[in-house]
């Protein structure tokens, strides 16, 4: 028991609660402050837990449900980094939330706070309550804009699609212990190692697979992608944006330990499904994305075909596919991030989300251009930007399996299609900023400087993942290297 | 690898990223001052070269590297290094100190100019990609600069798009080099392949393990066999490791054969006159055409290792270049374009040092030449300046009694370029021919000696029309002295211009490039006599090929009001006016294949690619787009439903289709 582990959750939580106790005093107009201090609060927990803690040695609490190792470590910074840049995308988006910025500003800290619990999760129990704690905030800041008939629509959409797979996952996790007799991941793991008729049982496959589907539709992965496009585009833009980063992002994590730490030795019966789903993953999204001009919604189908590539890195299940996946994320992180600030202050412009709202964008604002622009060519995987580096080590580490499996490569395949079917809809984006003839309104977009610093960090990030990428790729291997998995 | 910097290093990497960062701060905020982009641009290099400067005096001359991990593919290592040593410090000072001078000189020259930030963005950028080859320690980063050099110079070449000509020009400067280029790269591979390695010190080791080891061709002799197996057994031919190296060397000096205009990629140097002037005197005669034989001497030992033949078939190319481009030069009547084949014919003369393993006195040729033909230029450009943009040199005339200060620079680089004694273009001259008798190469040296006498000819016959004799338009008539902010810079480099010779230099090169007779630093004044002592008879013929040519020219052009050589030698002359017709060769050539290509290409771009697999795939990708949306319809009974539809999938799939057996 060493409830000094979780001081960041504590930090994250108490920030959360001070932001809403300081609302009462805050008058209206100076309320923007707040989202900026939580920001900032938000740094300093994040370069606290540099000096805090190394995550060389897992660290358990709370009878081993809690863990606190590398893995861990890097996602909890990973979801601080994700949130802190949000926070400042809302903070400048405040002003269309009639009431309650406050609010918007203090849920944000709780989903974060979920996120790093689920980064740390070792044991099903936590598992559930960290998600829904993710879901349960993410309901009320996808309906945020209560005024605004698409935001209720996405919300509602939303919150009975996620007690759905609540549901499932509840039943999962039920069936599990049934089977199993325990909670706790390494637990469940030491019993599978010792009692191989354990790994053959349905009602425990049965159980993992519910669970499983509970994180897929945290990850927006086919089949349980239905909901992304709709909520996507519904969302109040910042919503939007860290659903796709740390809401997705902490079903990776916590598949990762699901099949690295719970069940490493029924995780390989599972690999053909997993292929299966990657490979459905990214068609899907890649082909949905193509007729689509809605801004959002066309992030959100790309979103779904980041999830496959993601599952690229669990099918092959190795050290080399999940420290893939991490560099992905990272990239993904960057990148996103910045495609939806511009697209927040566009759509803040001109009122709309179609891509044509786009046009003259290159002469209105050259930074948001090509902020876009290389958030694009990122997410279409072209070097030297980190989304280029990402796709290739997960391609990469399929492509090495191969020799092991040759349905490895038709996955290899399939990726590659659905790359190169993302170059078009990705560059249709580029062209819509640079040749899109008759944009009438010309007149420069202002740029704030808090949304100046949001997009140099997120440039920064995109080209130093994606030329140096040594350093973050040291860290992914070191990240994984608590997962009991293949090297 | 952990960057281990030195003091040096740490001067030699600002030096490097100053004019970056000066040229990313112009691109960034661009407009807002061009003044101050201007400025920025001349302290970033004139900062640079003060450090050279305390580089060249305060570093010994043991070379110093720092390398920085930065790439690693499998058994390529590529490591983002600096290498200091003679050679790079040499030709440091030649680049931040002649930039330095050209840079100050454009701000008058292009004083008032719409894209004059975009100008000086540019040159920066140039400085840093040439100072990248300098100091790079190995191939590949040379290679990374080299493009740089090759983007940077597209844009200076082509500075004045809105003339058909600039962009035309600089096109045809980017293509030609392209070639050079992929010869390049390939040699680089081969090298790579052969040797294990792309760093100097590394190459230069394991050639010099080689050469003790017995086995001459160093690695080349490992590459070759298994290169040989695979054309072996297509019943080619066995590749000896000779054959290699050589090809090798070749491939290397397809580079320099861009970069630094040897026939038969020469054509694309004239034409770049069409950039501005100082970048005219800037790129095409100090710096970026100096990097191929700067590239050469660096991996010197390569094209040098035993049984290679490379050698000798460069200092023919060297040779040839040096007398086409003199003939050239005769009949042009643009000065710019007459100082352009100059330099064509002087790169002839480096190339054929070092392909006569001289390289010392190649890199020697290229200081001085750095000096007097920049300063040339720049004076060209002070007269072009003068005279509102006339080029033409039978429309000037008269310019010493106007131009006092532009006339006696210009005067004293010329006869630097001719080759006179004291003039520092006499010793490294000197230097070339009395290697090319050392080597009792007789056709080569009788050729150095001709093109040196050519080269008089036609510098005569440009002074004597152009600032002798009465103005012959307007414009010369009305000329006047240009302002101060230009004229420095040309007095300026003057000074080397008169003195470099004796200044040691090539005994400094040779702590880097180790030759048979190393030349040694006796002070000023031994040196200034030392090519009379060290080989007479090439001095003396050196020099009466100057007094003939001076005579003939005279004879010919003073106080000429037209030129007579067409008159007396007719049909030679045109040859050369129309410079052989290489344009014309090279035009046709590619007319024929190109063309040819382009349609097939186009045929197939049209038909099979767009129509067949393009439109293809792209109707039916969004054809499977369109009905996998119908799926999407916003109903969220459906959305419910189809949601426990992929869990009954998902569940079926597992648990039915993929048990496990029992």
């Amino acid at each position: 028991m060493n409830a000094s582990l979780i001081v960041l959750e504590l930090a994250v939580v108490l920030l959360g609660l001070v932001v809403l106790v300081l609302d009462w005093f805050t008058p209206a107009q100076d309320r923007r402050t707040l989202g900026y201090g939580a920001a900032l609060g938000i740094g300093v927990v994040l370069l606290y837990s540099f000096f805090a803690f190394d995550g060389r040695d897992p660290l358990y609490a709370f009878g081993n449900a809690y863990v606190l190792d590398g893995l861990a470590l890097w996602f909890k910074r990973f979801f601080l980094i994700a949130a802190l840049l949000v926070l400042i995308m809302a903070t400048e988006f405040s002003n269309r939330f009639e009431t309650g910025q406050s609010e918007f500003f203090a849920l944000t800290l709780f989903a974060l706070a979920g996120m790093m619990f689920a980064a740390s999760a070792n044991d099903f129990m936590l598992l559930f309550v960290s998600l829904e704690l993710i879901t349960v905030t993410f309901y009320v800041l996808v309906s945020f804009l209560r005024r605004r008939v698409d935001s209720l629509e996405a919300g509602v959409k939303y919150l009975i699609l996620g007690a759905l797979s609540s549901g499932f996952l509840v039943y999962g996790i039920a069936l599990v212990f049934g089977a199993a007799g325990t909670m706790n991941f390494n637990e469940l793991a030491d019993k599978l190692t010792n009692n191989a008729a354990l790994s053959h049982k349905s009602l425990l496959t049965t159980g993992v697979l519910l669970v499983l589907v509970g994180l897929g539709f945290k990850m927006a992965a086919v089949p349980f992608q239905i909901w992304a496009p709709d909520v996507y585009q519904g969302s109040p833009t910042p919503t939007t944006a860290f659903l796709s980063v740390g809401s997705k992002a902490a079903g990776v994590v916590l598949l990762m330990r699901l099949l690295g730490t719970a069940i490493p030795d029924l995780a390989f019966t599972l690999e053909r499904l997993l292929m299966v789903m990657a490979g459905a993953t990214i068609f899907y999204g890649s082909l949905c994305a193509i007729p689509q001009r809605n801004l959002k919604r066309l992030l959100g189908y790309s979103s779904i075909a980041s999830a496959g590539y993601l599952l690229l890195g669990f099918a092959v299940m190795n050290r080399a596919g999940s420290s893939a996946i991490l560099y992905y994320l990272a990239g993904y992180l960057f990148t996103v991030l910045a495609a939806f600030t511009v697209i927040a202050v566009v759509v803040q412009q001109a009122g709309e989300e179609d891509i044509s709202a786009l046009a003259g964008l290159s002469q209105r604002s050259p930074l948001l251009a090509s902020s876009l622009t290389l958030a694009m060519v990122s997410l279409a995987g072209i070097p030297p930007l980190a989304g280029f580096f990402g796709k290739f080590l997960l391609l990469k580490a399929v492509i090495a399996e191969g020799i092991r499996w040759h349905a490895y490569y038709w996955l290899f395949a399939v990726a590659v299609v659905g790359v190169l079917i993302s170059l078009y809809y990705y560059f249709n984006v580029i062209r819509a900023i640079y040749w899109s003839k008759g944009a009438t309104d010309l007149t420069p977009i202002a740029v704030s400087l808090p949304t100046k610093f949001v997009l140099g960090v997120c440039i920064v990030g995109m080209f130093w993942l994606g030329l140096n990428p040594d350093g973050a790729l040291e860290m992914a291997v070191e990240a994984v290297k608590v997962l009991k998995l293949a090297s | 690898m952990e960057p281990t910097l030195s003091p040096a290093g740490y001067a030699a990497l600002t030096i490097l990223l100053l004019p970056l960062a000066a040229a990313v701060i112009a691109l960034v905020c661009p407009r807002r001052d061009p003044e101050s982009t201007a400025n920025r641009s001349i302290g970033a290099i004139a900062l640079g070269f003060v450090l050279s400067l305390g580089l060249f005096a305060f570093t010994g001359d043991k070379p110093q590297e720092a390398n920085f991990n930065w790439l690693s593919v499998g058994d390529l290592h590529v490591a983002f290094g600096l290498l200091l040593d003679p050679l790079s410090k040499l030709m440091l000072l030649i680049v931040t100190g002649v930039g330095l001078m050209i840079h100050i000189y454009s701000r008058g020259y292009l004083h008032g100019d719409r894209s004059y930030s975009r100008y000086f963005a540019s040159l920066s950028l140039f400085t840093f990609s040439m100072l990248g080859i300098v100091l790079a320690n190995n191939l590949f980063m040379m290679f990374v600069f080299w493009e740089l050099v090759g983007v940077s110079s597209y844009l200076l070449i082509g500075f004045w798009f809105e003339k058909g000509s600039a962009a035309d020009a600089a096109k045809k400067a980017f293509l030609t080099n392209r070639v050079g280029d992929f010869g390049f790269i390939l040699g680089i591979i081969l090298t790579w392949a052969a040797l294990g390695s792309v760093n100097f010190t590394e190459l230069a080791g394991s050639v010099e393990l080689g050469g003790r080891l017995a086995d001459k061709a160093a690695g080349f002799s490992v590459l070759a066999e298994p290169l040989g197996k695979i054309f072996n057994s297509t019943g080619w031919w066995i590749i000896h490791p000779n054959v290699l190296v050589t090809l090798v060397g070749l491939l290397l000096f397809m580079g320099a054969m861009g970069k630094s205009a040897q026939f038969p990629l020469h054509v694309w140097l004239p034409d770049a006159m069409e950039g501005p002037t100082p970048v005219s005197a800037l790129i095409h005669a100090a710096t970026m055409v100096a990097a191929g034989v700067f590239m050469l001497c660096r991996i010197f030992f390569l094209l040098n290792i035993p049984g290679s033949h490379a050698l000798e078939f460069i200092a023919w190319i060297g040779g040839f270049t040096a007398l086409l481009a003199a003939l050239m030069a005769l009949q042009q009547n643009d000065i710019k374009r007459i100082l352009a084949y100059s330099t064509l014919s002087q790169l002839g003369y480096m190339v054929m040092a070092v392909g006569l393993h001289a390289p010392g006195p190649a890199m020697f040729h290229l200081t001085t030449h750095a000096a007097f033909k920049a300063l040339l230029f720049l004076g060209a450009g002070s007269v072009i300046y003068a005279c509102h943009h006339e080029q033409d040199i039978w429309k000037m005339g008269g310019l010493r009694e106007t131009m006092p200060r532009t006339w006696w620079t210009f005067r004293w680089g010329t006869l630097a370029l001719c080759g006179v004694w004291p003039f520092a273009g006499f010793f490294s001259k000197d230097a070339i021919l009395a290697s090319a008798l050392e080597h009792n190469n007789i056709p080569l040296f009788v050729l150095g000696v001709f093109v040196a006498g050519l080269t008089t000819f036609y510098m005569s016959r440009l002074v004597l029309v152009a600032f002798c004799g009465q103005a012959r338009s307007e414009s010369a008539g009305h000329a006047h002295e240009s302002p101060g902010v230009m004229t420095w810079p040309l007095v300026v480099l003057a000074v080397p211009t008169l003195l470099a010779g004796a200044w040691g230099i090539d005994a400094y090169i040779a702590k880097a490039l180790p030759s048979e007779h190393p030349p040694h630093d006796g002070g000023f004044v031994d040196n200034l006599f030392a090519p009379f002592n060290h080989n007479i008879l090439a001095a003396v013929f050196g020099l009466l090929a100057v007094v003939a040519g001076y005579k003939l020219a005279r004879a010919l052009y003073a106080n000429a009001a037209s030129d007579p050589l067409p008159g007396k030698i007719g049909f030679l002359a045109n040859l050369a006016r129309d410079r052989f017709y290489f344009d014309e060769l090279y035009g046709w050539f590619i007319s024929v294949t190109q063309e040819t290509l382009a349609k097939v290409a186009d045929w197939m771009d049209r038909w099979i690619i767009a129509g067949l697999l393009v439109r293809g795939t792209h109707g039916t990708t969004e054809l499977v787009g369109r009905v996998l949306r119908l799926a999407q319809t916003g109903s969220l009974q459906t959305y419910a439903f189809l949601f426990a539809a992929g869990v009954v999938l998902v569940l079926a799939w597992q648990l039915v289709l993929n048990s496990p057996a029992h």
